[in-house]
């Protein structure tokens, strides 16, 4: 069981070691969010068990339209801050084709975040390869802090959900999951999603996920 | 703003589950949440009950004044009820003044209080024209999971029960019960299509919040109803939610008298 | 309310506490579902509920800051909250308890992090007792770690009143009427040290002396109820991860 730690716990006087959710002040590095320690050779940082996301570049965010300008797409990415997806960033995009045309009001879309300037004004891009309009499936929304564990080590828990259900993800950095495939199995995902992030922390995690699929799968054929 | 797209999102596994005739909490079409009644919570108010529907939980407490009765009925006390849909318990609620949402939980709670005549108010009078007991019945939202209307109306009912006229406080007498003679019971529907849930959740309203109240007293005649939404009601269903509706209320009505000691 | 002829009899207070002795206190983390975060708190008769929303996006636009988060801190007490039923909405006193307790806030999250956006702390006072602004503090600062807000340590409040002439610690209702003065504070605690005062008001009169009596009995108390909100949040997260 790794150790939980809240803001203002001291945690090292080596103050290169500070890395994700600590802060540094005077020679003293200390915790600043509610999170599990996780110290190595070379880093210590503080993994949150809860709270908002916060856009960084290079993340796969999925975000919903919520308004249409002249040069682009405002998008509600589950977070303090919307993203703004210029025309020009849409493969889509056509000369002569109206914006709404191309993405309308409350359509969803897998993007990347490319840039984010000091007031936190948030420019995606959908001209790479996981990027999408999203027109079938579903999305699934759940605490951004956990997304972590439904990626699992190496991506080892998405994998296992894929394999046994046959359905396709796209997991967003911002707590929203895309799922594409049969509906009963889309459920099924679906289920074993929000189980992950009840039990997010918990040890043999993956073997319980496996054995709640292979439950649920009986009971639906 | 984020909080509308994630109920927007959980429209589709809602409506997908409800293919399959099935709820995405796995309760029937007719079942209420699993509801937990705590009474006599606030010692400064003459009663007081905190009332969770699942995780929606609401706090109501009772307290008392003396005042004037209204002209045409000299020999009455008064109740008026009165929500705070405080911003705390949503996100999308805002501080201020209460508004149409507030305004009409506190209506239709009031009216089933008074229309199935749960408390005898000729018991209240002091001196006939002149001086008469005025309940306060105080809703306090804290948490909106869904469905705040049922549990401010079960809350309101538990928290009567259990109250005290303070006559001593005010010295006009001793402390008495405050008479209940019958315990209405809200049950308020979700309608999607030709299919109606009964105690929707948040997750749930997310596909239309269009809802019928149904207010039954203790034997099931009809004490209110609230029609809410913009939607068009068929009379077929109409019916059939009525008769839902009497059978969720007694169930709980059950489950009211179980909690609060006092039966009538 | 009559005033007792003596508050401190033998050295022991009228509900049979000693003078540096806190009343009891309950705490409850994450207690409601749509808050990011939140808490219910009981210190003496003060029942309060405090959640926490945000960051979030800041509307009305304009109030907006482009370099920070913006903080709002909304105290409210329900109507059947006190003997005399109070009318709902906020009056003078509560718009006052919550821009002090707000600045306190103000201090301690890291709030250039989140440009832009706002948090909101709001406080409902259920029952009031006597310090229900510092229950209140107590209860945000819980609320706030839930919902993983980034600080730089917690804030833990507590009042020292001068009673018949001596200090008591965590005053009740008769103390806090009938005594000569009273001092709430909060403190930026870090994992077990007081760092410094976040909030500090006082009406009453007392010495220089008293006062500085009055932070050290202060102190104490709050790491004894910074002790109990860190027990709180650890058993809730520690609970959540025995699930299964």
């Amino acid at each position: 069981m790794r150790k939980i730690v809240l803001p203002g716990d001291f945690l090292s006087n080596n103050t290169k070691l500070a890395s994700y959710g600590t802060y540094v002040e005077g020679e003293r590095v200390y915790a600043k969010i509610l999170g599990l320690l996780e110290e190595t050779d070379n880093s210590i940082k503080v993994i949150p068990l809860k709270g908002k996301y916060t856009p960084s570049v290079g993340d796969t965010v999925i975000g919903i339209v919520n308004e249409i300008s002249a040069n682009g797409w405002n998008l509600d990415i589950n977070s303090p801050y919307q993203a703004f997806l210029p025309a020009s960033e849409n493969p889509e995009t056509k000369p002569g084709k109206k914006l709404n045309e191309v993405l309308d009001m409350g359509d969803s879309v897998i993007t990347k975040v490319v840039n984010i300037d000091p007031r936190m004004k948030v420019t995606v891009t959908m001209r790479e390869k996981i990027c999408r309009a999203i027109r079938f499936g579903r999305i699934v929304a759940i605490n951004p802090a956990r997304i972590p564990r439904v990626i699992g080590k190496k991506g080892s828990m998405i994998k296992l959900i894929k394999n046994e259900l046959e359905v396709q993800i796209v997991v967003g950095q911002n707590g929203l999951i895309w799922l594409n495939g049969d509906r009963k199995k889309i459920s099924i995902a679906e289920e074993v999603i929000y189980l992950i992030e009840e039990e997010a922390h918990t040890e043999g995690l993956t073997d319980r996920v496996a054995e709640f699929i292979r439950r649920r799968k009986n009971v639906q054929t | 703003m984020a909080e509308d797209i994630l109920s927007e999102i959980k429209k589709d596994y809602v409506l997908s589950k409800l293919r399959d005739e099935e709820r995405i909490d796995g309760r029937k079409f007719e079942d209420f949440r699993k509801l937990e009644i705590k009474t006599s919570i606030i010692e400064k108010a003459e009663g007081s009950a905190l009332v969770r529907l699942g995780n929606t939980q609401v706090v109501v407490g009772i307290k008392m004044q003396i005042g004037e009765p209204f002209p045409d009925t000299p020999e009455k006390g008064l109740i008026i009820v009165n929500a705070e849909l405080v911003p705390l318990a949503s996100p999308t609620f805002e501080p201020g003044p209460p508004d149409e949402n507030s305004v009409e939980l506190a209506r239709v709670v009031d009216r089933g209080i008074r229309e199935s005549e749960a408390v005898d108010l000729s018991k209240l009078c002091i001196e006939i024209g002149k001086k008469v007991w005025i309940i306060f019945v105080d809703i306090h939202a804290l948490d909106d999971d869904g469905n705040l209307l049922d549990a401010s109306a079960i809350a309101s009912i538990c928290a009567l029960l259990n109250t005290k006229v303070p006559a001593s406080r005010f010295g006009v007498g001793e402390d008495y019960e405050l008479p209940i003679m019958d315990l209405p019971v809200s049950v308020t529907s979700l309608i999607v299509g030709d299919k109606f849930l009964i105690d929707p959740t948040r997750d749930e309203m997310s596909v239309g919040e269009k809802t019928l109240t149904i207010t039954v007293d203790k034997n099931d005649n009809i004490v209110a109803i609230q029609k809410s939404g913009g939607y068009l009601l068929s009379e077929s269903l109409f019916e059939e939610v009525i008769d839902a509706s009497i059978r969720a209320a007694r169930k709980i009505r059950e489950e009211i008298i179980k909690y609060c000691s006092k039966i009538c | 309310m009559f005033k007792p002829e003596k508050l401190i009899f033998d050295g022991k207070r009228i509900d049979g506490r000693t003078l540096d002795q806190l009343r009891p206190i309950k705490i409850e983390v994450d207690f409601l579902k749509r808050a990011d975060g939140s808490c219910y708190l009981e210190m003496g008769k003060n029942r309060v509920v405090a959640a926490v929303y945000g960051p979030r996006e800041a509307y009305p636009r304009h109030i907006q800051d482009p370099t920070k988060a913006v903080i709002r801190y909304r105290y409210n007490m329900a109507p059947f909250s006190v003997e005399e039923r109070k009318r709902p909405g906020p009056d003078r006193r509560s718009v006052e308890i919550s821009k002090v307790s707000k600045e306190a806030f103000e201090a301690v999250i890291m709030k250039e992090l989140f440009p832009r956006s706002v948090i909101d702390i709001f406080v409902e006072v259920l029952q009031a007792d006597a310090g229900s602004r510092t229950a209140c503090i107590n209860a945000a600062s819980v609320a706030l770690v839930d919902a993983g807000i980034p600080m730089k340590g917690m804030l833990t409040s507590v009042a020292v009143a001068k009673v018949d002439g001596v200090l008591v610690l965590d005053p009740m209702k008769e103390e806090d009427n009938f005594g000569e003065a009273d001092i709430p504070f909060a403190f930026l605690i870090r994992g077990d040290r007081i760092e410094s005062i976040a909030l500090l008001q006082m009406d009453g009169r007392m010495t220089k002396e008293e006062i500085k009596e009055a932070i050290k009995l202060a102190k104490k108390g709050a790491m004894e109820i910074y002790q109990m909100q860190r027990e709180a949040i650890m058993k809730k997260f520690l609970e959540e991860g025995e699930n299964g």
